[in-house]
C-alpha cells in the first residue's frame, strides 16, 4: 500500500481545527470524511455540532423512504458520536415521529446540548418529551410547530439566552412561567400565537420579537431592551375585546422601555397602541429610539395618527423614521384638518432626524399634512422619500406638486418621489 | 534600531516588536501589527518581552518564518480600522489562494497564535476543498494515505443465498486477512491508539447515505486483479443486489448459513480458484472477453432487479477494483464477527 508522494498535509493538524473545518462542511460531507484514511475514520464523531437539514437527504422516489431514511441517519449519527454535542439543529419539512424524536432529545439532554433547534414538518406536531426542560446548559432554544408542557418542577432554563417559539402549543399561564423563569433571556420571539394574553417579565431581555393576535401584552419589567418588534394581527374577536378593555395599551407596552433603540409595529400594531391612547401627555422619553418602522397606520384613524406622532415626539434622538400607510380606505370626506393647526403643539422639533421614508401614500388629507408637518420642523432633514402607492395612479401628479410647495426646515432636504412602490 | 532600548512610542518613531521563529532566524514588526495576534500580544503584555533582539518573542513551534510572513500581512490588512466590510473580504479572498500545503500550515500556525478570524478563514477554504468531492480526490489535495481498504476490504460477505462461490470468497478473503496481519507483525506497525473496535458500524451509517448514491462511497482500491475474483463479482452483484433492495427492512441472516464455509463447495470455480491464490495473482489482467460476459451478465441482473447498479458495477470494473458488499443491520455485524473468529482459527 504505497503512499502518495509528499507528506500527509492535513491529517496531524490539532483535533480543535479539524473540527473547525469539519462543522464547517455539511453534516454529510464531514461523515463521509471517515473513508479518507484509517486517521479520518472517527475524527468526524467528535464534532460539537451536528446540523440535519435537506442537505442529508438522499434523493429517492418514495417520501416515505427519504424519512425512514433521514431517521436512521439521525439516529446512527447520535449513536457514534462521541463526546459533548453542543448544537444540534433538526431542519427538514420531514416529520419524523415522535418515539424517535423523544428518544434524540433524551440521548441530547445528557449530551451538554446547548443550542437546539428543532423545525419539521408540517404532518404532525411532535410534543415535546420532559427531558428538554432538563438540559441545564441550553441556552439557545428555537421550536417550531410542537406542543410544550413544562412539568411542574420546572424550574427554568437558567442559562437560556434565545428563545424563539412559533406555532408552539403551550398552555397560556405557562409560558409567562416559562419566561419569566429564564433570568439570563435576552432575546424572545413568540410567533403565531393566538389570543395570547401576555406579561413579559425579564430583566435581561433585549430583543423581542411577536408575530400573532396578541389580546394584551404587557412589558412589566424589561428595562434593557433594544429592540421591538410587533406584528399584530388583528381579529375580530379581539377588536371586539379591545373596545370592552380599558387601560392604555401604549403604556403598557412602551411605558418601561426606556433604552430602546429601535421600534418596528407590522399591521395592526399601531391600531393597538392607539387603544385607550391619551391625546396629551408623554411621561416616558425614549432617548434612544433612533428607528422606528410602522408599516399599515392608517392615516384616516386619528387615534393612530396620534400614536404616531406621540412615538415620534417622545424620540427626540430619532434618526429614521419609516411608514406605510394602510390601503384601506374609507369614504369619508370628513378630516379634521384643523387638529394640524390648533391641537398640536408646534414648537416640538426633531432634531436628530436624517431620512424619512413613506410607502403606500394615497394622498389622504392626513397623510399630506403629516409630511408637511415632517418637512417643517426636521432641521437636519436629508432625505423625504414618498412612494405611492399601486392603487392609486391619478392622483400622483397633484400630490407630487403639493409636496413640492411644503416648507422645509431643512436646507439639505430632498424630497424624492418614486414611482415604483417600495 | 531599536536594540537595547524599551519599545518606546515616539510620534516619529515607529515601535518594533522582536520575533523568534522556531528556526532561529529574528525578526522585527511594527507594534501595531504584531499585536493583532492575542498570543503576541498577551506574551508583550504579561512578560514585556519582544523589546528588543535579545529578548525576542518565541513563536511556537508551528510557525515557521515563510508562514510568519503571511500571517503578518494579514495582520498588517485587518488592523487599519478604516476598512470597509467590503475591502477585507475582497482582501480574504484574495488572501489564501495559496496552495494546499501552505494553507494547512497557514491554519495552524493562526491556530497557535490565537489568531481566530484567520482559523476560520482558512479553515473555510479547507472546508471547500472537502465539500463535494469524492474520497479520491480529497485524498489526492491532501496528500492522504489510502490505508483504510486492506483491512476494511476484507471484511467477509454475507452468505444470504449460501451461494458456494460467496462461501469460497469468504474464505479468501480469510486467508487473506490472515497474510495481512503477519505481513503487519513484520513491519512492527505501531498499535493504533483509537480504541474503537467496531469500525464496520462507521461503514454501515456511510453505506447508508450512499446507498443511492454511488459517487460519494469511496471505492474500495485495491491492487488485486485476480481473474478469479471477477466470477466471485458476479455472486456479489446477486448478495448484494438483494441487500440494496432489502435496504430499509429488517432482514434476518441466518446466521448459521455463514458457518457453512466447512463444506467444500463442489462447484468448478472453486477447484480452479484455489491454487492460483497466492501473491502472484495480485496483478494478472482480466481477461477481456470475460470481462463482458461478466459486464452483460449484471447489467442484465440489475435490469431484472430495476435498481441503479449498472452504473456502479461500470464503475467498479473498470477501475478493476473490488468492492464491499452494503451491509444492513447491526445484526448482521454480530454474526459476522462470530463468523470471522470462526475463520481465523482455521
Amino acid at each position: 500500500m504505497d503512499t502518495d508522494s509528499g507528506r500527509d498535509l492535513i491529517s496531524d493538524l490539532p483535533q480543535s481545527i479539524i473540527e473547525t473545518i469539519l462543522i464547517k462542511l455539511p453534516l454529510l460531507d464531514a461523515v463521509r470524511t471517515s473513508v479518507l484514511s484509517r486517521k479520518w475514520r472517527y475524527k468526524w464523531a467528535t464534532i460539537t455540532e451536528l446540523v440535519f437539514n435537506d442537505t442529508c437527504l438522499i434523493p429517492c422516489q418514495d417520501k416515505a423512504i427519504i424519512s425512514c431514511n433521514l431517521v436512521n441517519f439521525i439516529t446512527r449519527c447520535l449513536f457514534l458520536h462521541d463526546g459533548p454535542i453542543h448544537k444540534f439543529e433538526l431542519n427538514t419539512s420531514y416529520s419524523p415521529t415522535s418515539p424517535d424524536l423523544d428518544q434524540w432529545l433524551l440521548f441530547l439532554s445528557r449530551k451538554d446540548i446547548k443550542e437546539l433547534i428543532i423545525d419539521i414538518g408540517e404532518d404532525d406536531w411532535f410534543r415535546a418529551p420532559s427531558c428538554l426542560f432538563f438540559c441545564p446548559k441550553l441556552t439557545h432554544l428555537v421550536l417550531v410547530r410542537c406542543e410544550l408542557n413544562p412539568p411542574p418542577n420546572f424550574k427554568g432554563f437558567l442559562s437560556l439566552k434565545h428563545l424563539s417559539l412559533q406555532q408552539v402549543i403551550i398552555p397560556p399561564h405557562d409560558i409567562e412561567g416559562l419566561i419569566s423563569s429564564c433570568p439570563l433571556l435576552e432575546s424572545l420571539t413568540l410567533s403565531y400565537f393566538d389570543s395570547l394574553e401576555l406579561t413579559i417579565r425579564a430583566p435581561n431581555l433585549k430583543y423581542l420579537n411577536l408575530e400573532g393576535e396578541f389580546k394584551d401584552i404587557r412589558l412589566e419589567n424589561t428595562p434593557h431592551l433594544i429592540g421591538i418588534s410587533v406584528a399584530m394581527y388583528m381579529t375580530d374577536d379581539i377588536a371586539e375585546h379591545f373596545e370592552q378593555s380599558s387601560g392604555c395599551n401604549f403604556d403598557k407596552f412602551l411605558g418601561c422601555v426606556p433604552r430602546l433603540e429601535r421600534l418596528i409595529g407590522h399591521i395592526y400594531f399601531t391600531k393597538y397602541l392607539s387603544i385607550g391612547n391619551e391625546q396629551g401627555s408623554f411621561p416616558v422619553m425614549y432617548q434612544n429610539l433612533k428607528f422606528i418602522e410602522l408599516y399599515q397606520v392608517s392615516f384616516e384613524d386619528m387615534k393612530e395618527l396620534l400614536v404616531v406622532l406621540r412615538l415620534i415626539v417622545s424620540s427626540p434622538n430619532l434618526e429614521e423614521l419609516q411608514i406605510s400607510s394602510s390601503s384601506i380606505t374609507t369614504t369619508t370626506d370628513i378630516y379634521d384638518l384643523d387638529f394640524w393647526e390648533k391641537d398640536w403643539p408646534a414648537d416640538c422639533t426633531f432634531g436628530k432626524l436624517k431620512i424619512v421614508q413613506m410607502s403606500d401614500f394615497s394622498g389622504l388629507p392626513h397623510e399630506i399634512a403629516f409630511i408637511k408637518f415632517l418637512l417643517g420642523h426636521s432641521p437636519v432633514l436629508e432625505q423625504m422619500i414618498v412612494a405611492p402607492t399601486i392603487y392609486v395612479t391619478d392622483k400622483v401628479v397633484k400630490m407630487l406638486i403639493d409636496l413640492l410647495t411644503f416648507r422645509r426646515a431643512s436646507p439639505l432636504a430632498t424630497v424624492k418621489f418614486v414611482q415604483e412602490p417600495l | 534600531m531599536l536594540e537595547g532600548r524599551m519599545a518606546v512610542v515616539k510620534p516619529e518613531m515607529k515601535s518594533y516588536i522582536w520575533l523568534q521563529t522556531a528556526d532561529g532566524s529574528i525578526q522585527q514588526v511594527e507594534e501595531e501589527v504584531a499585536m493583532f495576534c492575542p498570543m503576541i500580544c498577551r506574551e508583550v503584555l504579561q512578560t514585556g518581552a519582544g523589546s528588543s533582539k535579545n529578548c525576542a518573542i518565541s513563536l511556537p513551534q508551528r510557525v515557521n518564518a515563510a508562514i510568519l510572513g503571511l500571517i503578518l500581512d494579514y495582520c498588517r490588512f485587518h488592523q487599519v480600522p478604516g476598512r470597509s466590510n467590503k475591502e477585507r473580504k475582497t482582501f480574504d479572498e484574495k488572501f489564501i489562494r495559496l496552495d494546499t500545503k501552505k494553507l494547512c500550515e497557514l491554519t495552524s500556525a493562526a491556530d497557535s497564535l490565537q489568531l481566530r478570524p484567520l482559523v476560520d478563514l482558512t479553515s473555510r477554504a479547507l472546508a471547500r476543498m472537502i465539500e463535494g468531492k469524492t474520497p479520491e480526490e480529497i485524498r489526492e489535495t491532501f496528500h492522504l494515505p489510502d490505508d483504510l481498504t486492506e483491512e476494511e476490504k476484507l471484511e467477509p460477505l454475507r452468505n444470504m443465498t449460501d451461494d458456494p462461490r460467496i462461501r469460497l470468497l469468504n474464505r479468501l478473503y480469510a486467508r487473506k486477512r490472515k497474510e495481512l496481519k503477519e505481513r503487519e507483525k513484520l513491519k512492527n506497525v505501531e498499535v493504533e491508539e483509537e480504541q474503537h473496535v467496531d469500525e464496520r458500524s462507521v461503514d454501515d451509517l456511510l453505506s447508508f447515505i450512499n446507498g443511492e448514491d454511488e459517487d460519494s462511497k469511496g471505492v474500495r482500491t485495491t491492487k488485486s486483479k485476480k481473474k478469479n475474483r471477477r466470477r466471485k463479482e458476479q455472486a456479489r452483484n446477486s448478495s448484494t443486489n438483494n441487500e440494496t433492495g432489502n435496504h430499509n427492512q429488517e432482514s434476518s441472516f441466518p446466521a448459521s448459513s455463514c458457518l457453512n464455509d466447512d463444506v467444500p463447495s463442489p462447484s468448478k470455480p472453486s477447484d480452479l480458484q484455489d491454487p492460483a491464490f497466492d501473491e502472484g495473482d495480485i496483478d494478472d489482467e482480466l481477461d477481456p472477453v470475460m470481462k463482458e460476459e461478466i459486464d452483460r451478465e449484471v447489467e442484465d441482473f440489475a435490469r431484472r432487479l430495476n435498481s441503479v447498479w449498472p452504473e456502479r458495477m461500470q464503475e467498479i470494473l473498470s477501475l478493476g477494483q473490488e468492492r464491499r458488499p452494503v451491509p444492513l443491520s447491526v445484526n448482521g455485524n454480530g454474526s459476522l464477527k462470530r463468523y470471522t473468529a470462526g475463520l481465523d482459527g482455521r
